[in-house]
């Protein structure tokens, strides 16, 4: 073998050593422990290595013990689990790690080698088994472990917080970027539990906004120069690690007392700080982060500077935010000024001014809200929210401020000191106050100073300019009362009846105006007339006009030379030019009539046994109209006895959303059907049905009744309320036909019940029915007929409704009922005269 | 709402109740229960018909009933009106008792309270 022949070794044979080797010496002390054992595992042969190693004796172990009964309660489960199994199997395990236990009770970690003898037979002869220590391996796999642990705390600490970062760079506002912060601890450092309080500027205190158990935002704010921990820490602005109960016992005994409660052994508290980039040595402690553990807890470096670095970040994420939050506040605040102000100017009166301006207020600004208004003898208040304050301590915060015009941001006083009282101030004069209560979430008043003050001038003026308007609506409204509510002549030639409804939502007195009086006994002039404008001017004019037309109409005058003086008139009262006027002169003993239209709407008349017929004559321009036709016109027309005339302003029929022929139209028929109404209540019911309730212009209605009817016709509603009309209108008939006294009693009362009979019984069952009545007069007699379509019953003898026929029979000279698709009446009642 | 109709007075130990306008089927209902509500406990009752300017059934039918209520619990009642007048013709026509009747107010009282 060449191989061999460089001289060196032949490893195909042992060395030859050049002392006696003897193999015995080499098994008792060789390098590794040697076991024999009988298939069961019993120990029959043991080297000197491994007595050594354990501390046993070969007495204690040969024939006494097994393989088993020397390793660790966990690896005799192994070894029967898994070791004897692959050893049967192969013969032989490698490498096996096992935890041996030696005879002071110690653990000796050691590998296993071992080999299966078997017999001729192949059954388990003897089991040969060599133990390695492995107590320096075990030692460095443990490190090892650590080690990786380690790396992997760190990498999931970093991944926690690049992840945080992320967050605090997305959260707008502070209460976010304390949500963002309060989840660190958990996943980067173990911690069990976190909480954050942020520094409140306003108020120089700080308040836990965040917390991962919410048993911790019990709302205790702390101030900052209180001697808590959380202040402590905000104070020195640097992190505080408090490692025991004993060393929060010693310095911070209420911190001790939460950890006791909480069952916390380490606490951690960690100022948030930001500092400007021009001076970073101005620090400045936005906030505090504070986590806890259950167990006692040291922090590596690495993590302090960890948990350090997150101060920073979200010191810096909460300045930002604050920022932030000012710039958005001031859009907001700026929005919400020019809002309330457009607001306010919608709603021209005084206290739904002052109602909307608290309704805004609450809770946009503040928690309640209260303006207090020194007008009338009783002062206005409006109020919204609550809890209002303390009421005694309020009236003295106002009086005072009214007495000397400074706003008070805070009461000063423990119990009020979140209530601001300001004036409200408007040409030099405090109107009022404005009191509210910001409430202890939000900034306080003095934070809000510059704001708040805007807000209340804004206010005042609003609310002074209200108060304007209110006492000038009041004036025209008397003014133009009293100057409707002056008598109307009445005669039994004619009647005259009027309405005048004021706008609905009544927000200023219009022009319109009705008159009617008597120029001599004979003749009757009437008047409706329409100011242009509103409010109290219009008012004042609508006064000198009706006045300069009373003044001015005389017998021989006429419309034309009227309306001729009235643009005389204007030239000197301006504000009465284009006022448009509707004007009509009766001779009551001929019933003619001369009218004139100055611009107005033309008068609607009504004649017996024709439709209504509007009067387009005598047409010209509105007073003192420059474009209209200058030369005043009038027309002369004969009336017949038993028409109605109906004068009106241009409210009764002009909509938005109608056109003006339409509502002519409209009109004409309303009034056609209303022509056999009795004439009181007849200008009521036709507002009713031509504007309803929600009209936006004033209306102004006038109806002459004229001359008196042979035949009087009237068609009623069933409607008890309608009786009073009938008989109304029916006593001017009667004492206009001249009827003596006894006989217009019975004839009211016959009439009366037998209407209220129709309407009681006949109708019982139908709202909608109408009731005729037609009367007649002659010298002998009056004659009424009255006619339903309802249902007769027979009325019991003696019953509250046989009364009522009874009274007609006693009253009446002939009464005859007729049954025939409803009941007629036909009753006839002597003249006094004609008794003789 | 009943005001322009019906008010209310003492006069002497009696109750007073005032009566305006024109009594109808429209009104008597309501004007009936504002008497009620406001005499049920009283000693004596004038009611004063003086300013009544029509009467009809339905107001007679009011008068009737509290003129049946009083009599039954033994209250003194009178009916004041004009000596002549609708209130009277109605009254005389349904033949209300003369015992109820009187023209002067004071006297009514009076008798009332004597």
């Amino acid at each position: 073998m060449t191989e061999n022949g460089g001289g060196g070794p032949d490893v195909t044979q042992d060395l030859r050593v050049p002392w006696e080797e003897d193999p015995g010496d080499l098994y008792e002390h060789a390098p590794c422990g040697y076991l024999t054992t009988l298939p069961d595992g019993t120990i029959v042969k043991v080297n000197e290595t491994f007595l050594a190693w354990t501390g046993y004796t070969r007495g204690d172990l040969i024939g006494q013990r097994r393989f088993r009964d020397l390793l660790s309660a966990g690896d005799k489960i192994y070894h029967e689990t898994h070791y004897a199994p692959l050893l049967s199997m192969q013969n032989d395990v490698h490498e096996v790690a096992f935890d041996l236990m030696r005879a002071d009770g110690e653990r000796l970690p050691i590998l296993v080698n071992s080999t299966l003898g078997r017999d001729p037979n192949g059954m388990p002869r003897v089991i040969r088994t060599t133990i390695f220590n492995a107590s320096e391996r075990r030692g460095y796999e443990k490190e090892l472990l650590a080690a990786r642990r380690a790396a992997e705390a760190s990498e999931r600490r970093v991944r926690v917080l690049q992840q945080i970062v992320a967050d605090l760079a997305a959260a707008p506002t502070g209460a976010e970027v304390a949500d963002a912060v309060v989840r660190a601890p958990g996943p980067a450092f173990g911690a069990a539990s976190a909480t954050v309080w942020l520094a409140d500027p306003d108020r120089d205190q700080l308040a836990a906004v965040a917390g991962t158990e919410s048993t911790a935002l019990s709302g205790d704010d702390i101030p900052r120069g209180s001697s808590r921990v959380i202040a402590e820490v905000a104070r020195r602005g640097d992190l505080h690690v408090v490692g025991s109960l004993e060393e929060a016992r010693e310095h911070f005994p209420e911190l001790a007392t939460t950890m006791r409660r909480t069952g916390r052994a380490t606490v951690v508290l960690l100022p948030l700080t930001a500092a400007p980039a021009t001076d970073p040595a101005a620090v400045e402690v936005l906030g505090v982060l504070g986590f806890d553990f259950a167990e006692p807890r040291e922090l590596t470096d690495s993590e302090l500077r960890m948990v350090r670095l997150l101060g920073h970040q979200a010191g810096q994420a909460l300045d930002r935010a604050r920022l932030y939050d000012d710039a958005r506040r001031r859009e907001t605040r700026a929005i919400f000024l020019a809002g309330t102000t457009r607001a306010l100017e919608v709603e021209p009166r005084l206290m739904p001014r002052a109602r909307m301006l608290v309704d805004r207020i609450v809770p946009e600004v503040a928690e309640w809200a209260a303006v207090r208004l020194q007008v009338g003898p009783a002062g206005l208040v409006a109020e919204a929210g609550g809890p209002a304050p303390d009421p005694e301590r309020l009236a003295e915060r106002i009086a005072q401020v009214l007495l000397d015009g400074e706003a008070q941001l805070t009461d000063g006083k423990e119990f009020d000191a979140e209530c601001a009282v300001l004036p409200l101030v408007a040409n030099g004069r405090a109107l009022g106050t404005l009191a509210l209560r910001t409430g202890p979430d939000r900034r306080t008043a003095a934070a809000e100073a510059l704001f708040l003050r805007d807000l209340a001038d804004r206010a005042g003026l609003a609310l002074e300019n209200a108060r304007l308007y209110e006492q000038e609506r009041a004036i025209a409204r008397t003014l133009q009362r009293s100057l409707l509510a002056g008598d109307l002549p009445s005669d039994p030639r004619f009647a005259v009846e009027t309405h005048y409804r004021a706008a609905a939502h009544d927000l200023e007195v219009g022009g319109d105006w009705f008159d009617a009086f008597l120029i001599t006994p004979d003749k009757l002039a009437v008047v409706v007339g329409d100011v242009v404008g509103r409010g109290i001017d219009a008012a004042t004019t609508m006064g000198q006009l009706r006045s300069a037309i009373r003044a001015l109409a005389s017998a021989e005058a006429g419309p034309a030379r009227l309306l001729e003086r009235l643009d005389r008139f204007v030239e000197r009262v301006e504000s009465a030019r284009m006022a448009t006027v509707a004007y009509a002169e009766v001779d009551l003993s001929s019933n003619e009539m001369v009218y004139a239209c100055a611009g107005h709407l033309p008068p609607l008349l009504a004649e017996p046994g024709g439709p209504p017929r509007y009067l387009l004559d005598a047409r010209s321009g509105a007073l003192g109209s420059r474009a209209a036709r200058q030369a005043r016109i009038e027309h002369r027309t004969q009336l017949v006895a038993g028409s109605r005339l109906l004068l009106y302003t241009d409210g009764l029929i002009e909509r938005r959303n109608r056109r003006i022929d339409a509502g002519f139209e409209l009109l004409a028929r309303t009034y056609a059907g209303k022509r056999d109404s009795p004439l009181p209540g007849l200008t009521t019911s036709i507002a009713d049905l031509l504007v309803g309730k929600e009209h936006a212009d004033d209306v102004c209605l006038l109806c002459l009744a004229l001359g008196t009817e042979q035949r009087l016709e009237r068609m009623i509603g069933a409607d008890p309320v309608q009786i009073a009309l009938l008989r109304k209108d029916l006593r001017g008939w009667l004492v206009a036909h001249a009827v003596d006294d006894e006989s217009t009693q019975a004839v009211l009362l016959a009439c009366s019940e037998a209407v209220a009979n129709a309407i009681e019984h006949g109708y019982r069952d139908n709202p909608l029915g109408q009731v005729e009545v037609v009367a007649t007069v002659s010298p002998e007699a009056v004659s009424v007929r009255i006619t339903d379509r309802g249902v007769w019953t027979s009325p019991e003898p003696g019953g509250a409704r046989g009364r009522g026929l009874q009274l007609i029979r006693q009253v009446m000279d002939q009464v005859a009922f007729d049954h025939d698709g409803g009941t007629t009446v036909t009753m006839r009642r002597i003249r006094r005269e004609a008794r003789r | 709402m009943t005001e322009q109709w019906v008010t209310f007075a003492k006069l002497g130990r009696a109750d007073l109740v005032r009566l305006a306008g024109e009594i109808d089927l429209a009104n008597a209902p309501e004007i009936g229960r504002e008497i009620v509500r406001q005499t049920g406990r009283a000693g004596a009752v004038v009611i004063d018909l003086t300013a009544v300017s029509f009467l009809d059934s339905a107001g007679v039918r009011l008068l009737d009933a509290l003129v049946g209520d009083l009599d039954q619990l033994g209250t003194p009642i009178r009916l004041v009106v004009g000596a002549t007048g609708a209130a009277r013709m109605t009254l005389q026509l349904c033949a209300f008792r003369d015992d109820l009747l009187a023209t002067d107010l004071d006297r009514a009282a009076d008798e009332l309270g004597g």
